[in-house]
């Protein structure tokens, strides 16, 4: 991975952040990622599967339980310590990154 | 069944079938939850995203065996479509060796090495005896004209050692194989590459050539080998270079004997084929841009 650079896209990041709370079905989790980010990112579900099957395979998701819903099976995910300490370490990432810009542009506005 | 939910279930098909068995259900159910009330048609978005998804669960379910043999069966399978593919068109006059030559594909389409063994070993006797003009088992009629597909004889453009080298590389890489006792199995589709790999295609190069070009199959050779450098671009796997690399070098065995014939259309042909291999080999050790990629 480059220095500096993103530990995980925009996409990750959300879908994680979305499991902070506590293990979600794949509807909840789309449903969450369009709520904390009021609509600016939906996901579509062969996307979301494909982030959860990958995220899975690095072990920073893991399926919590099945449940069976109208005859169709429903996985439960639930983000593993990794995954935790990788979305905390991302958002410390961004908000330093932010504070580098919104430190100065705030001193210009507030020496106006 | 709602019309929407047939739709879905329809788009569906670009995952694996296992992965349709385990999870096709709970996507439809997302699917149709999501939809907005009335919908009949799938949204574009939705679309998009299996069309990606299914495609990336088909390329990551290809790469759950070791890379380096099952690249080895994928460039012995692409060298024998070229190589049943080069009887095709003469089948009126050599069934047995054209039958023989797809029996010996399917063999290994289906994992049987040790079939399909001495079945490319009497087909490559028969091909490298036709294209020195000797005969062998049974009286052929030389050269040998073709009955559809192409105007050319068979093996006019093509020396008796390109030949036996190609059948040679299939049958070491098949004795490797068939020591490691492991089933590559390959689908079936592969069979209906070797019509087209036949077919000489719309008129490109002067077919007085010593050694003209096929048009079709230089297409067609490009559109597998892109293929190849997208799934090793998604799955930072090296299988389909390897692939890629063994057809190379039977392509690049049958360039070498026309080195004195060579136009800008075969260097260009060439060029083309060993520049995406290459993209294929660098691919899989790109850089990640993200740790979760």
């Amino acid at each position: 991975m480059p220095r500096d650079a993103a530990a995980m896209s925009e996409q990750t990041y959300y879908v994680l952040a979305a499991l902070l709370d506590g293990p979600l079905h794949g509807h909840a989790i789309l449903k969450r990622v369009a709520a904390l980010t009021h609509d600016r990112v939906v996901l579509a579900v062969g996307t979301l599967y494909g982030a959860l099957d990958r995220l899975a395979a690095h072990g920073v998701i893991v399926v919590e339980r099945e449940e069976v819903v109208n005859g169709r099976r429903r996985r439960y995910f639930r983000i593993t310590p990794e995954g935790s300490g990788l979305v905390a370490a991302e958002a410390r990432r961004m908000q330093q990154a932010a504070a580098l810009v919104t430190s100065r542009t705030l001193g210009a506005i507030c020496a106006f | 069944m709602t019309r929407l939910e047939r739709r879905y279930r329809a788009m569906l098909r670009f995952y694996p079938a296992g992965y349709r068995d385990a999870h096709g259900d709970e996507l439809l159910d997302v699917l149709l939850e999501t939809a907005e009330p009335g919908r009949t048609l799938p949204a574009a978005r939705e679309c998009a995203g299996l069309v990606a998804g299914g495609v990336q669960a088909r390329v990551r379910a290809n790469t759950r065996t070791n890379p380096w043999w099952d690249g080895l069966h994928l460039g012995l399978t692409a060298i024998m479509v070229a190589q049943a593919a080069a009887f095709l068109p003469y089948t009126g006059s050599v069934p047995i060796w054209t039958a023989l030559s797809l029996a010996a594909l399917l063999a290994v389409l289906r994992g049987h090495h040790l079939i399909a063994l001495p079945l490319v070993a009497l087909t490559g006797v028969k091909a490298f005896t036709i294209s020195d003009g000797q005969q062998f088992f049974e009286l052929t009629l030389l050269p040998v004209y073709p009955d559809l597909l192409t105007d050319q004889p068979l093996f006019r453009s093509t020396t008796p050692f390109a030949v036996s080298a190609t059948y040679v590389l299939v049958a070491v890489g098949l004795i490797a194989l068939a020591s490691r006792r492991a089933g590559h199995v390959r689908s079936g589709w592969w069979l209906a590459l070797v019509p087209a790999l036949a077919w000489m295609g719309p008129e490109w190069m002067d077919r007085d050539l010593g050694y003209p070009l096929s048009l079709s199959r230089l297409i067609l050779e490009a559109a597998l080998l892109g293929a190849g450098v997208w799934a090793g671009y998604l799955a930072r796997d090296p299988r389909w270079a390897l692939g890629g690399a063994l057809y190379l070098v039977a392509v690049s065995t049958e360039m070498a004997q026309h080195l004195s014939d060579l136009t800008g259309q075969h260097l260009g042909y060439w060029g083309l084929l060993g520049f995406m291999t290459f993209a294929a080999a660098a691919v899989p050790y790109r850089q990640r841009r993200h740790a979760l990629d």
